[in-house]
């Protein structure tokens, strides 16, 4: 391949290793994220400066950010193929995370649902976490075949297939998507037959119908599905969230309000502000032209790690990329959509801008591995 | 396509995530781009909110700038609702049964339902105080706010109602102030929740050109002045815009237009004459015998140069005191009730009275102006008894009052002495040559001076009378022939009219002003009781001091309608008139030799009939009635059920002019400063018994300007 060049480019660069990890890093994936997590502070601060302590919040946040770049930063350093190896450790490590949460250890949070471990000041959302290691696992485990078949199929669909139902379970729905949707990427550029994936499709379908003919989702996640579908037939508080987030963004209009102005914003008129519904703030203060270019940074990074997947030096090192980057994609179009109303209010965090330290480690992490693929394209 | 390549299947997830991010874009630049307006409309009305507060109204003068409606301050004890939403249902229970008891202490008797009624009340905005009680005493006040922390939610705010420094007097001209009601608020452009307004609907604007809008809780002028003048009255409302977060508390008062306290008026009345006037009446009315109605009567005196009222009394009154903070259903009944005397009414310009002998004056114009009277024709011998040309029987037999024969009668004299026979001749004699004179010589005569039609005077409520013809009447009948006994005016109709009976009525405000356009010569002059709007410079001094206002708007004369008086008719009418008063034989003559004036005066009595009740007692007449000086004063008196006009209207017309007409018109006193004035009366007294001529002045003043 490419690698074996590097021998005849000439004397003068004989004695330097082409090849080298640090010579390939991908700089736009990480200038962007480093630019979607500082602009992500300054959002934070703006939805919470008008508490007591406000600023307290986006220090702690920036220093979730730190840590994370320090994270990812690590992550780049170690080959992807010796953490891949670890991939049964990680899964059952984080699957046990996961499932700890609804033992006494975790935390009830808001409309019942377990979903966090807190120690003292610090609170950790192992989701976040499962989430990498599945993508770790799918990704290991597929990386070693060639074809996919019926087998190693149901094995896939049961490493996914686990933390989801754990997930809908605990309840978040949100999240439960995001196993859904990684798994399918993962198995479509892993070598799914077309027909397997018809099938399971179909499968997925009947499932959700039986869903929500059950009473497995709570009331508020159907509240909130209804919301979504026909937002007249139901009652105000259900709509509010989705009808304030659409007030506030569209009322920044082109340029917005200015950094601390939204009335929207400052006054507190949306909910979850610096959590699930952020993108509000950029939209209102910063107005089209903030929230498009934000928009398109994310672009740029599912963009580069689209192209580290196509150049990946193995099949593992794609597949964790496809996988990632879906995990990544869902995020923001989900926590996007639902902020613009065109997706069912679910509790996914705007990547590296929602505040809340396990999501913005955990990406930070995510992007160390893709950074990791690229960096060992050549060896 | 090779559809397992890993390359086309990393492909269809960039074409997804593309797709995606497209999606993104669109719906963003949709909200962000074109739909921006609409959305920031909400935005706007999510967190700003306005407070509007009424302002206090303008302050309501006489003539010489002494205060008859002034304001006074009254705490309410208000429900800001706000933080009590946020309570649960006990405590807010506990808070609301903590409140009522305290009120109950400080003698304020409050029900907890009433305070929950106010609280779920729809029809304030969320963030308007609702108030729970008025007027209650400073103390209270001082409790609650000592203990705002115990009485979350609960207000006490210091608002402005009328007060009447005169007490009753003027109580009709005034009128009082009220809440708005549903339909008053959609007529001035409010907004009711679930009404829809009326295509008309405008907010009247006044003098100042000032915008007063209102909305449900505000009050507003229900009759007299207060309602005539309400677009000047009325302060402009101040406005608090405030901007509320999410949780409604208040973050920022973004705006505030404060409060503008309404204009002054200024009344045509002086307040000395009318309480004077209203005393009399009053003394009168006590000293009347049996009678089957409630005791009713009114007193109108008018400058005949301009048609300005300077006085107007009406009885029965009652107390403005008692509805400056709403009336009760069961006052309101009273109020209502026939049996009270309907003292809510202002007879001088509601009441229709038939005018009898007064008439006599427009019969009198109507057969010297069409030459009925010509000379040779004007003089005749009064038996007593009149009867009617070709017509024989006893229904064919007019007289005068008690058949008294008046002997040689011309015109002044008729009027003087009030010859009835003198008058069915003129009325036969129109009557037998309509096809010359047409049906209606004496009714269009009448009209000049004003009857069967509205004075135009800036009160509400006023009735025009009724000046019959035969023609009104035909139609009448013919809308209901049931109610009427004949369809055709007759000889008799015609007589009856002439001295004021049958069907014709007038209102004492018509009386005078239509006596006013005879003694000014001739022009009639709309009525008005404002002279002027004004606003004080400096709120804090009286708002009549001199210097103290801007004058904005001034209010003319009005000529609503003239008569060419030939001067020869003239000379004969007012000597008739002078007569009355001033000549042997008239019908007052004796009883003005009683009440010895400066001036003399002139007038008409009129003692007119009405069915199945005693006579109603009339006078009219203005003075000074001196060849060559202007009249300055002409006043109407109308007493129902009290007998003879020259033994009743007319010494109480002349006892009302009296002191006018003697420079000694005593100053009436405000009801706060009555100990002070009863003190200088009494060494007044005593000074003058001494002998003291310059106490005498302290007590008098000048009449009107």
């Amino acid at each position: 391949m490419l690698a074996s060049s590097n021998t005849s480019t000439g004397s003068r660069f004989r004695s330097q290793d082409l090849s080298a990890p640090w010579r390939h890093v991908d700089v736009v994936l990480l200038v962007t994220s480093l630019i979607v997590a500082t602009f992500g502070l300054v959002l934070v601060y703006s939805a919470t400066r008008r508490f007591d302590g406000g600023l307290d919040i986006a220090v702690r946040q920036g220093m979730f950010v730190v840590l994370g770049v320090a994270v990812m930063a690590g992550l780049s350093m170690v080959d992807y193929r010796r953490v891949l190896d670890w991939w049964p450790v990680l899964y059952i490590a984080s699957m046990l995370l996961l499932v700890g949460v609804m033992t006494p250890l975790g935390s009830t949070g808001a409309f019942g649902a377990a979903r966090w471990y807190v120690f003292g000041p610090v609170v950790l959302q192992p989701v976040e976490i499962t989430k990498l290691g599945t993508i770790i696992a799918v990704a290991a485990y597929l990386g070693s075949v060639e074809r996919v078949d019926l087998r190693r199929l149901s094995i896939v669909l049961m490493l996914v297939g686990l933390p989801f139902a754990v997930t809908m379970v605990q309840p978040d729905l949100g999240s439960a998507l995001v196993f859904v949707v990684v798994g399918v990427a993962m198995l479509v550029v892993g070598g799914v037959k077309l027909r397997h994936l018809a099938v399971l499709v179909l499968i997925g379908l009947v499932a959700i119908v039986g869903v929500l003919q059950s009473d497995a989702l709570d009331e508020y996640q159907k509240q909130r599905l209804l919301t979504f579908a026909n937002p007249d037939a139901v009652d105000e508080a259900a709509s509010y969230n989705v009808t304030q987030a659409q007030v506030a963004i569209s009322s920044g209009g082109l340029t917005g309000y200015g950094f601390g102005n939204g009335p929207s914003t400052r006054l507190g008129y949306v909910p979850a502000q610096r959590t699930d519904f952020i993108f509000t703030v950029v939209g209102e203060e910063f107005g089209f032209v903030g929230a498009g270019t934000l928009l398109l940074f994310y672009a740029a990074m599912i963009w580069r790690i689209w192209r580290i997947a196509q150049l990946a030096a193995n099949r593992s090192g794609t597949l964790l990329c496809v996988g990632i980057l879906a995990m990544l994609l869902f995020h923001v179009f989900e926590n996007v959509g639902m902020n613009l109303g065109i997706m069912p209010v679910t509790g996914l965090p705007l990547p590296l801008v929602s505040q809340g330290g396990s999501a913005v480690l955990a990406t930070f992490a995510s992007i160390g591995l893709v950074q990791s693929v690229h960096m060992r394209r050549y060896i | 396509m090779d559809t397992d390549s890993t390359n086309v299947r990393l492909s269809a997830i960039g074409i997804v995530a593309v797709s995606l991010f497209l999606a993104l874009f669109l719906r963003l630049w949709f909200l962000q781009g074109i739909d921006r307006q609409e959305f920031e409309a909400a935005s706007v009305s999510n967190r700003l909110r306005v407070i509007h507060e009424e302002a206090p109204r303008g302050r309501i003068l006489d003539r010489n700038g002494k205060v008859l409606v002034d304001n006074r301050t009254s705490i309410v004890v208000a429900l800001d609702r706000e933080p009590l939403r946020g309570m649960s249902v006990d405590e807010r229970e506990g808070l609301f049964v903590d409140l009522a008891d305290t009120l109950d202490s400080f003698g304020v008797p409050t029900k907890v339902a009433t305070i929950e009624s106010a609280f779920t009340d729809q029809r304030f905005a969320p963030q308007a105080y609702v108030p729970i009680a008025e007027e209650v005493p400073e103390d209270l006040e001082r409790y609650l706010l000592e203990r705002q922390d115990r009485f979350d939610g609960v207000v006490v705010e210091r608002t402005a109602v009328r007060v009447y420094p005169y007490g009753n007097t003027a109580v009709h001209l005034l009128g009082y102030v009220g809440e708005i009601n549903e339909q008053e608020l959609l007529e001035r452009g409010g907004t009711v929740p679930g009404a829809d307004p009326p295509e008309d609907a405008e907010l009247p604007i006044g003098a100042a050109g000032l915008e007063k809008a209102y909305q449900l809780g505000d009050s507003i002028g229900k009759s007299g002045v207060e309602r005539s003048y309400e677009p000047d009255l009325r302060g402009v409302p101040g406005r608090r815009t405030i901007e509320v977060n999410a949780q409604g508390e208040l973050v920022d008062v973004v705006a505030l237009d404060p409060a503008r306290q309404g204009e002054d008026v200024w009344l045509s009345i002086d307040v000395d004459l009318q309480a004077h006037a209203e005393r009399l009446l009053e003394e009168q009315l006590q000293q009347r015998g049996n009678a089957s109605s409630p005791p009713q009567g009114s007193v109108v005196v008018q400058d005949p140069q301009n048609g300005q009222v300077l006085a107007m009394a009406s009885y029965p009154e009652y107390p403005p005191d008692s509805v400056v903070n709403g009336i009760s259903q069961d006052y309101w009944s009273v109020l209502n009730d026939p049996a009270s005397g309907l003292p809510l009414n202002n007879w001088a310009l509601q009441g229709t009275y038939a005018p009898g002998s007064t008439f006599k004056l427009y019969t009198a114009d109507a057969g010297l102006r069409t030459g009925l009277l010509a000379f040779g024709e004007d003089v005749i011998n009064d038996t007593g008894v009149y009867t009617v040309e070709n017509c024989t029987g006893a229904s064919c037999r007019f007289r005068n009052a008690g058949s008294r024969p008046n002997g040689s009668v011309d015109l002044p004299r008729s009027l003087t002495v009030s010859s009835n026979v003198y008058y069915f001749r003129i009325a036969d004699k129109f009557w037998n040559r309509r096809g010359e004179f047409g049906e209606t010589p004496i009714q269009d005569t009448a009209a000049d001076y004003g009857l069967g039609s509205r004075t135009g005077i800036d009160l509400p409520g006023e009735s025009a009378g009724r000046l019959p013809t035969p023609q009104a009447r035909a139609e009448a009948y013919d809308a209901n022939p049931e109610l009427f006994l004949e369809r055709d005016w007759r000889a008799g109709d015609n007589l009856n009219m002439s001295v004021g009976q049958g069907d014709v009525l007038m209102t004492p405000l018509q009386l005078s002003n239509s006596y006013a356009v005879f003694a000014n010569g001739g022009t009639r002059y709309r009525p008005t009781v404002v002279t002027k709007v004004t606003r004080a410079v400096d709120p804090a001094e009286p708002p009549g001091a001199d210097g103290n206002y801007e004058v904005i708007l001034e209010r003319e004369p009005e000529a609503d309608g003239a008569i060419e008086f030939d001067p020869d008719h003239y000379r004969q009418m007012w000597e008739g008139l002078a007569g009355v008063v001033q000549s042997p034989g008239g019908t007052v003559s004796s009883v003005a030799a009683s009440i010895p004036m400066d001036w003399p005066m002139a007038g008409k009595t009129g003692t007119a009939q009405t069915a199945g009740r005693a006579d109603t007692s009339l006078f009219v007449g203005y003075g000074p009635a001196i060849p060559g000086f202007p009249a300055r004063y002409a006043i109407s008196v109308v007493i129902p059920e009290a007998g003879f006009g020259g033994e009743v209207a007319a010494p109480l017309a002349l006892r009302v002019l009296q002191p006018v007409a003697n420079g000694d018109l005593p100053e009436v006193c405000p009801m706060a400063e009555q100990a002070a004035c009863d003190e200088a009366a009494a060494r007044a007294a005593e000074l003058e018994e001494l002998g003291g001529l310059q106490a005498a002045d302290l007590l008098t003043t000048g009449g009107p300007g």
